[in-house]
């Protein structure tokens, strides 16, 4: 593929067209924080958090669905990007139940690490308090919707890398809800395999394992890359 | 020294954690005490809330007292601090919001397991009321400064006493001070 060229924060790159500005900035180590993101899986432009800025265009668009193009100029850390992702930040704090304090998660939330990256120190918007199913019917595993941010990296491991297709998606708005089956309890769930992809692909304390207490969550995203690369391994043979 | 400052600690709708975390300052409280007062505290005799400079306050509001209390502290105060998850964003203390009053008291005093039987939600008149919701100091009264951790740590709450005892504005982030739980 042939060589282009994209200016990122007045640094000119040179790269390939078949990438995403996030592609490119994570290769060359420009920081832009991202909730949805799950390398490995495809990318959806959910969270807003990854939003740039394009010369000659008025919206701001999200680094992880748009591609790169000759002569693109992006700015990826501009006063407006970053108050925005503050704005977005708080929003998932104050729309469900977070309280990192007896959450397993603590110490080790990708949610948690987002807000000190964006310097929140408090949450401008009153919180929403919603009465959320905390679903323990798996005999192994919790789903806490209390702590989901609705990323749907469970929905996208589940249906890409497992192939079974538990989880999906109910609702809009802030009744939004994660499913499991057509809305069943986890442990009554027929296509759920107990594999614990979701587990390890879910950035919060949402998912996790009836084996732990509060803060000893250890997650391991980056098994759901490793996974697909081993695939295309064994493929080959 | 004319330019000693004032400082207050109090607590409402929290666990008193705060208030542990700052006294694990240790020996650095005679730091404090060389640029300021103590004046009002659960470690401090004395009755009503005076004028200060700075007031750090832990908890949420949850209670006609607390909400009372809240706004003569801020009436009093050139500086309020929310100090600790619970002043900042609710933390545990708003757990109960996720309900309706009524069923979150039937279940501490009327419904709970360890009950032999019958007991009644207590509503005696010299007891606090219990407002609906928990809620964050920033909603009934304008806050000037946070201090965020469930508890936040020693070191950070020295920091901060010491940057506006120097009449400097402390700044978590750059601070790397963060923290929630
Ligand atoms: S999921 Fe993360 S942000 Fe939410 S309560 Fe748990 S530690 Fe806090
Ligand atoms: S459960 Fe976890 S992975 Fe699934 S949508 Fe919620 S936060 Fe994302």
């Amino acid at each position: 593929m042939n060589t282009i060229h994209v200016n990122i924060n007045n640094i000119e790159i040179p790269t390939t067209a078949d990438k995403t500005i996030l592609d490119v900035c994570r290769e060359h180590k420009i920081d832009i924080p991202t909730m949805c993101h799950l390398k490995g899986l495809s990318d959806v432009g959910a969270c807003r958090l990854c939003i740039v800025e394009i010369e000659g265009m008025n919206k701001l668009q999200s680094a992880c669905t748009t591609k790169v193009a000759d002569h693109m100029i992006i700015q990826t850390n501009t006063d407006r990007i970053k108050k925005y992702r503050r704005i977005t930040t708080e929003l998932f704090f104050a729309e469900r139940n977070h309280v990192c304090s007896v959450c397993v998660a603590n110490g080790k939330c990708e949610l948690q690490n987002l807000g000190y990256q964006v310097e929140m120190d408090h949450v401008r918007y009153p919180f929403l308090f919603p009465q959320c199913e905390v679903d323990t019917s798996h005999p192994w595993y919790v789903m806490d919707h209390n702590r989901c941010i609705m990323c749907t990296r469970c929905v996208r491991v589940c249906q890409e890398v497992e192939g079974a297709h538990n989880w999906d998606v109910m609702n809009r708005g802030h009744a939004v809800r994660i499913i499991s089956d057509f809305n069943t309890p986890w442990g009554e769930s027929t296509t759920c395999t107990s594999c614990g992809k979701c587990l390890h692909a879910c950035p919060t304390g949402a998912i996790w394992p009836k084996a732990i207490v509060q803060g000893q969550l250890e997650k391991k995203p980056e098994i759901i890359e490793e996974l697909i690369e081993k695939r295309k391994m064994h493929d080959g043979f | 020294m004319k330019n000693r400052k004032k400082i207050a600690t109090v607590w409402l709708g929290g666990c008193s954690g705060c208030h542990m975390s700052f006294l694990d300052i240790d020996e650095r409280i005679l730091d404090i005490i060389q640029l300021a007062d103590i004046v009002k505290s659960p470690i401090v005799d004395q009755k009503e809330f005076p004028y200060v400079d700075l007031a750090l306050v832990e908890g949420s509001v949850t209670c006609d007292e607390h909400l009372a209390e809240i706004k003569n502290i801020r009436a009093k105060s050139k500086m309020l601090i929310a100090f600790g998850d619970c002043a900042v964003m609710t933390n545990v203390t708003g757990m109960r919001n996720y309900f309706p009053l009524n069923e979150v008291l039937d279940t501490s005093y009327v419904n709970a397991i360890s009950n032999d039987e019958g007991g009644e939600s207590p509503s005696h008149p010299c007891l606090m009321k219990l407002n609906d919701k928990a809620v964050p100091l920033q909603e009934v009264v304008t806050v000037d400064f946070v201090i965020p951790g469930c508890p936040p740590d020693a070191d950070t709450i020295f920091y901060v006493l010491q940057e506006f005892l120097n009449d400097r504005t402390p700044n978590l982030s750059t601070a790397h001070k963060l923290k929630y739980g």
